[in-house]
Order: structure tokens, then C-alpha cells, then sequence
């Protein structure tokens, strides 16, 4: 998908498409989406900065907690930048799979609740925006309007990641810290089959 | 950002004034006209199209023509009206974003699990949060009215055209991730922002972006704004296509051309070329023994004091031609020295046009023809009329199109149909790249059926990489051919089309 945005049409055909720029060819191509030269198909500046401060967030919230943690979440933000200036969701993945691993080590050396949760939104907010920023660097390109549109992805993604944080922390403190993990994660799966049912 | 907007919407009502006074219920359809243009002048925002109903009510009985006054009015107050704009669903779409979420989701809870930390079955419970958050959506199909003003719909080649798209989410549903890309006609280029923008818009806002394309030959129609939307997540992804008809026609002024050397054939009129008849004319063709009835002023008189015989000096008779301007507008003609540079299509129409104006004030009867999958033909004629149809022809035929059309060319065919239509005293100008052997294969062919033939070629032929050079060589190697077959052959690049014309005509012979 990455490299649909500007694809370089060469003339096909013998010598003549060899030595001559052929510019109506790759304008009548029929998917509306890919047709502009003149589009600029990187992400959009604003999501990229948007994603760095989600992820520098969730580093810092977690190198509060656990510094093996919290560099492994800056790696993840600096996979994030790379993966924007590169137009690549696979990179992107990468930097959140890292720092997926990077929370995992921070709640294995025992970081408090509150710092996790944190981390945990602010890294699946800035792997959304960022992922979201290349899928409109491909659709709409890096010139056109956009900072509503991102503005309103991040912050849907954001209140997301807000209410279900509040949720869990909230019901961990209403059953008491004493309660084993099992019953917690008891609790959870609980939750899930209400929801799944609910739908 | 406003202005362009409300002009079109002005305009556009005017035109339904007019449209009325000629649908010829004078009185009332005129009194509905006026309401509804002070309805949208108002700008009252969503019942200008009902007051304007209102209008036309009042008028009474005139029921027809004041239904569609209204009607009209309601498109005149589009802006405002609740009108959406017709759409086509193309497809529905997962984007397989939140993939690997619920998975990690539950890694974190099973280590938590595992190693009996709370605070990671907490965490492990905010990725379940999002997994539900990106199952929980549905793309939403957009209800928009879209309208689409261009600042000038008869530019001229090259001006700069301001468009401006107003986009309004007329549906019931908000739309969290909403992106439009206009279908900008392919024969244009634009100069001035992306025509493309991504937004949010709930119901009853509306987004407008502005873009400016270069205006080129030809008519060109905008193609279906295409809206992609998303949910929330942006877990499925729907786009759809919206209806939203613009045009713009692009007619070039035809340039005067310099003088064009055409060759022997021609027809028995009068006319400025010259032939290898002798007879009354300008220039000294031979001379003859004198017979009866020679008219004095030609007898040779200083032969007769020389020599004693009376001869008579022949002039060569200047007759006129019938000319076919035969464009190659097949799909391998579409060649430029490089990606932003005009074609030689374009190249061939415009020397095409220069040709024709010279060639009509020269006396010449004149046609135009296209080489191409698509039918153009005008037949040779004269006047001022025929040159305004010309002018028409090579401005807007589709045959003649910036862009290649899609479909094949069969040159036997074509052929075949071409040789039909031709006059037989007609000559052909055949203007082509000459980057395949097929157009000088045909010159070589029309020239043989007895219409001679003058090949001009545009060349767009660079020499930067081997195989540029190699296409250089060969379209080199194509005139010589064609040269030596005793076809006229004039090639123009960088300098101007009559200037190529007066250095070639130094060197061509009769």
C-alpha cells in the first residue's frame, strides 16, 4: 500500500516510451486516489508531531517507573518517527510491538499501576496517530488540510484510552489491592464476555 | 475564500431568471424569480428553497413553469439547501489497523497473570479497551452536498483556474474521518494546493478547500469527487464517489501562421500556389513560339529584336490547393522531452491551427483529420464560418483530446475511411512525432494514393540516456526514409513552427 501514492509510471512500451516522458499516460490512470504527482505522499507534519509527544509521554511516564521500560519506549518512539518519515506501517508496528515489550518489562520489575496505564495509552495513541498519519499521507498527501481531521482522530483515540485506563483503575481500587491477579484478570475476562455478549 | 462561491450562486440564479423569461410565463415566473433570488440573497440557511416553493405557489396557477422556477431557484440556493449530492458506494473496506491489539492485549494479561503484577493486567485491560473500541464502529456512508465553482469556465490556454469545493454533511450522521479527493480532469494540471482535503464533519458543517489548475486545450470535465471515510478507529474504511458535474471549455485563439509551402496538387481555381502550368500568372515559367491570339504584353520583344521570332513568355498559373491538416493524436503520439513539457500532440494541434489560419487566408480550401481511434473529420471548405468550425474542431474534438483516448486504432481501417473521405486534387499536411514507424509507414502510403504529402513533426526527442539517443535515431533515420521517398519532411523542436517553416522552405525545391 505504501508505494501506491507515487508510483513512478514508465512508458511501457518500446523505444519510444524509452526516451519520452509520458505524463498523460499516469493521468488517466482510473484510481482517483493515486493520480497526483504533485501530491507530497508523506504523512502530515502535524500527526507526526502529535505521535512524538504521545510517545514521549508514555517513555517518560515509564522511565519514571522502570528505566530498562522506559528506553525500550523510546526506542518505540523513535520506530515511530522512523516509520512516519518512511511512509511505513510496518515500521510502525514494530515500534509498537518494542514497546509493548517495553511494558511488559516495566510491570514485570513492578511499576506502580498509575505510570503503566499512562504508558499504555500514550503508546497506543501514538502508534494511532502515527499509523493514521500515513494512511492520509497516501490518501490526501502531506499538503492538504488536514489538522482537524488528525485533532479528531487523537482525541477519540485519546478518550478511548482515558475511559477504559479510569474504568480498569477505577474497579482494581473498588475491589481492594488484596484481591489475587487471577481474580483480577478473572474479572476482566468477565467484562469481555458481557461486552461480547452485549453487542 | 467566500467570494467565488456566492458569484457562482449568483450567476446561477440570474441564469434561472433567464430561463424562465424564455420559458414564456412572463409575469409570474418573473415574480418567482426575483423571491428566490432574494431568498438566497438573504442567505436564510436552509428554506431558501422552500420560499422560493412558496414563491412559485403564489404564482397560482402557472404551475408548470413556476415548479420550475422553483426547482431552479433550489438549485440556484444549493449552498443552502439540504439537497445532497448524488453518491455511488464503491466499497466497504476493513483496514486491519487494530490488528495484533487484542493479542497484545492478552500477552500483558498473561504475564500478568504470570508473574503476579496487577499493574500489568491493568494495562493488558486498556489494549482490551481499544480492541473493542476498533470492532465498535462502522465506516459511515457520507450525505454530502458538494458544490464546485471554478472562477473562469471559458479560460484561456494557460491561465490559471481558481476552484473552489464546498462540501456539507447534510446527513443525520457525523463523520470522524472524512477525506475528499476531487477528480480533477485529467487533461489539467494543478498548480496550487492538493485538490484534496481530510476532515471531520458533523451534521450541518461543511469544509471547503480551494485548488487552481492551468487551464490546456480541450474540454474537460470534472470526474466524481471520491469521499473515504472512516470510523472513529479507522477500522473499515468505505469510500464513495459524489456527483458533482463541473466543465470547462478551453477554446485557443488560432495564431496566424506564416506563409506554408505546399506542393504541386491543386485544384483548378484560382488561387497562390504555384504550378508548373504556364499561363497568366507572376512568375516566368518558359517560353513559347508565339501562336494567334497570344495577348501582346506577353510576347518575348526582345527575342523578336534579337533574333526576329516572335515567342510568347509563359507564366506559371497560381492556383489554389485543397489541404487536409492530419493530426497523429494516436496514443504513442503523446510523447514530450519530459514530464511537465507539452505534447507533441499538443505541439502538432497548435502548429495544426497555425497552419489552417494561414492557409484559409491564402485562399486554400482547408480540412482537418485526425489520426486517431476516434472519429474527427472536417471536410476542406472556406470562410469564416468554416474557419470558426475549425477553430472549434481543434480546440474541443475529443480525437484531439490532451489525453490519450483509451480505445485501439486500427490503421487499415482507418485508412480505408480516411482515403474515402479525401477529395482527390487534396494534399495532406501530416503533422506526427514520427516515434513509430506507423505514421511514416501511412505518410508514405496516403502519398503514394496520389495525395501528396508534407510530414511536420514536432520533435520531442531528448539525448540524455542511450535510449533516448536511440529514439532519436531512428525518428532521424524515419525522415531521412522519408525524405528519400520524395515526401516532404519538416522537423521543429525548440524554435517556433513558422520559423521552422521559413528555414525549410530556403532549401526546398518545387
Amino acid at each position: 500500500m505504501s508505494g501506491e501514492g507515487s508510483g513512478s509510471k514508465v512508458a511501457g512500451d518500446d523505444s519510444a516510451g524509452g526516451a519520452t516522458g509520458d505524463r498523460s499516460r499516469a493521468a488517466t490512470s482510473d484510481d482517483a486516489l493515486v493520480d497526483f504527482h504533485e501530491t507530497d505522499a508523506r504523512p502530515p507534519t502535524v500527526a507526526v508531531v502529535a505521535s512524538l509527544a504521545a510517545a514521549g509521554a508514555a517513555a517518560t511516564a515509564a522511565l519514571v517507573a522502570s528505566p530498562t521500560g522506559g528506553a525500550l519506549l523510546g526506542v518505540a518512539a523513535l520506530g515511530f518517527l522512523a516509520g512516519s518519515l518512511r511512509s511505513s506501517t510496518r515500521v510502525l508496528g514494530w515500534g509498537a510491538a518494542v514497546g509493548v515489550v517495553g511494558l511488559a518489562l516495566a510491570g514485570y520489575r513492578g511499576a506502580p499501576a498509575e505510570a503503566l496505564l499512562v504508558a499504555a495509552v500514550g503508546l497506543a495513541v501514538a502508534w494511532d496517530v502515527a499509523d493514521h498519519g500515513v494512511g492520509l499521507g497516501e490518501q490526501v498527501g502531506r499538503g492538504a488540510r488536514v489538522r482537524r481531521n488528525v485533532a479528531v482522530h487523537a482525541g477519540a483515540s485519546l478518550l478511548v484510552g482515558a475511559l477504559a485506563a479510569a474504568l480498569v483503575y477505577g474497579v482494581s481500587l473498588a475491589v481492594g489491592g488484596g484481591q489475587p491477579v487471577a481474580a483480577l484478570a478473572l474479572l476482566l475476562a468477565g467484562g469481555i464476555a458481557l461486552i461480547s455478549a452485549l453487542r | 475564500m467566500s467570494d467565488p462561491g456566492d458569484a457562482a450562486v449568483a450567476s446561477e440564479s440570474d441564469a434561472a431568471t433567464l430561463d424562465e423569461a424564455e420559458a414564456g410565463a412572463p409575469e409570474r415566473s418573473e415574480r418567482a424569480g426575483p423571491n428566490a433570488a432574494d431568498a438566497d440573497a438573504t442567505g436564510t440557511e436552509s428554506d431558501a428553497a422552500e420560499s422560493a416553493g412558496d414563491a412559485a405557489e403564489r404564482a397560482g396557477d402557472a404551475a408548470e413553469s413556476a415548479g420550475d422556477a422553483a426547482e431552479r431557484a433550489g438549485d440556484a440556493a444549493e449552498r443552502a439547501s439540504e439537497t445532497p449530492t448524488d453518491r455511488e458506494r464503491r466499497r466497504e473496506v476493513a483496514t486491519d489497523r487494530w490488528l495484533g491489539i487484542a493479542g497484545a492485549a492478552l500477552a500483558l494479561v498473561g504475564l500478568g497473570v504470570l508473574v503476579r503484577q496487577p499493574s500489568l493486567v491493568l494495562s493488558g485491560a486498556v489494549g482490551v479497551g481499544y480492541a473493542v473500541y476498533a470492532r465498535a464502529g462502522d465506516a459511515p456512508t457520507p450525505t454530502l452536498s458538494v458544490t464546485r465553482s471554478v472562477s473562469d469556465e471559458a479560460p484561456a490556454p494557460g491561465d490559471e483556474v481558481r476552484v473552489t469545493v464546498r462540501a456539507e454533511n447534510v446527513g443525520e450522521t457525523a463523520l470522524p474521518d472524512l477525506r475528499l479527493v476531487d477528480g480533477v480532469p485529467p487533461g489539467l494540471a494543478v498548480v496550487d494546493g492538493p485538490a484534496r482535503v481530510a476532515t471531520a464533519l458533523r451534521p450541518g458543517t461543511a469544509v471547503t478547500f480551494e485548488y487552481t489548475v492551468r487551464a490546456a486545450r480541450g474540454d474537460h470535465e470534472w470526474e466524481p469527487l471520491t469521499a473515504v471515510t472512516r470510523d472513529a478507529a479507522g477500522a473499515r474504511e468505505r469510500t464513495t464517489v459524489l456527483d458533482a458535474p463541473t466543465a470547462i471549455a478551453c477554446t485557443p485563439e488560432l495564431s496566424a501562421g506564416g506563409d506554408l509551402p505546399l506542393r504541386g496538387l491543386t485544384t483548378v481555381h484560382h488561387g497562390r500556389v504555384p504550378t508548373d502550368v504556364g499561363g497568366a500568372g507572376v512568375e516566368f515559367h518558359a517560353t513559347r513560339e508565339y501562336r494567334r491570339g497570344d495577348p501582346l504584353k506577353r510576347i518575348d520583344w526582345n527575342r523578336r529584336a534579337r533574333t526576329g521570332e516572335l515567342s510568347t513568355v509563359e507564366l506559371r498559373e497560381e492556383r489554389s490547393a485543397t489541404v487536409v491538416l492530419l493530426v497523429d493524436a494516436r496514443e504513442s503520439a503523446y510523447v514530450a522531452a519530459d514530464p511537465d513539457a507539452e505534447t507533441a500532440v499538443e505541439a502538432s494541434v497548435a502548429a495544426a491551427g497555425q497552419a489552417f489560419s494561414a492557409l484559409l487566408d491564402g485562399g486554400d480550401r482547408v480540412g482537418i483529420a485526425a489520426l486517431s481511434p476516434l472519429d474527427c473529420w472536417l471536410p476542406p471548405g472556406s470562410g469564416t464560418v468554416h474557419a470558426a468550425r475549425g477553430r472549434e474542431t481543434l480546440a474541443t474534438d475529443p480525437a484531439l483530446a490532451p489525453t490519450p483516448s483509451d480505445e485501439r486504432f486500427y490503421r487499415s481501417l482507418w485508412l480505408r475511411r480516411f482515403r474515402r473521405r479525401l477529395p482527390a486534387d487534396a494534399q495532406v499536411l501530416f503533422f506526427t512525432p514520427l516515434v513509430d514507424d506507423t505514421a511514416a509507414t501511412l505518410a508514405r502510403r496516403i502519398d503514394a494514393h496520389g495525395h501528396l504529402v508534407t510530414v511536420l513533426s514536432p520533435d520531442s526527442t531528448t539525448t540524455e540516456t542511450a535510449g533516448q539517443r536511440l529514439t532519436t535515431f531512428e525518428r532521424r533515420q524515419r525522415l531521412r526514409s522519408l525524405r528519400s521517398a520524395g515526401i516532404r519532411a519538416l522537423e521543429w523542436g525548440d524554435d517556433s513552427f513558422p520559423v521552422a517553416v521559413a528555414a525549410a522552405t530556403r532549401r526546398w525545391s518545387r
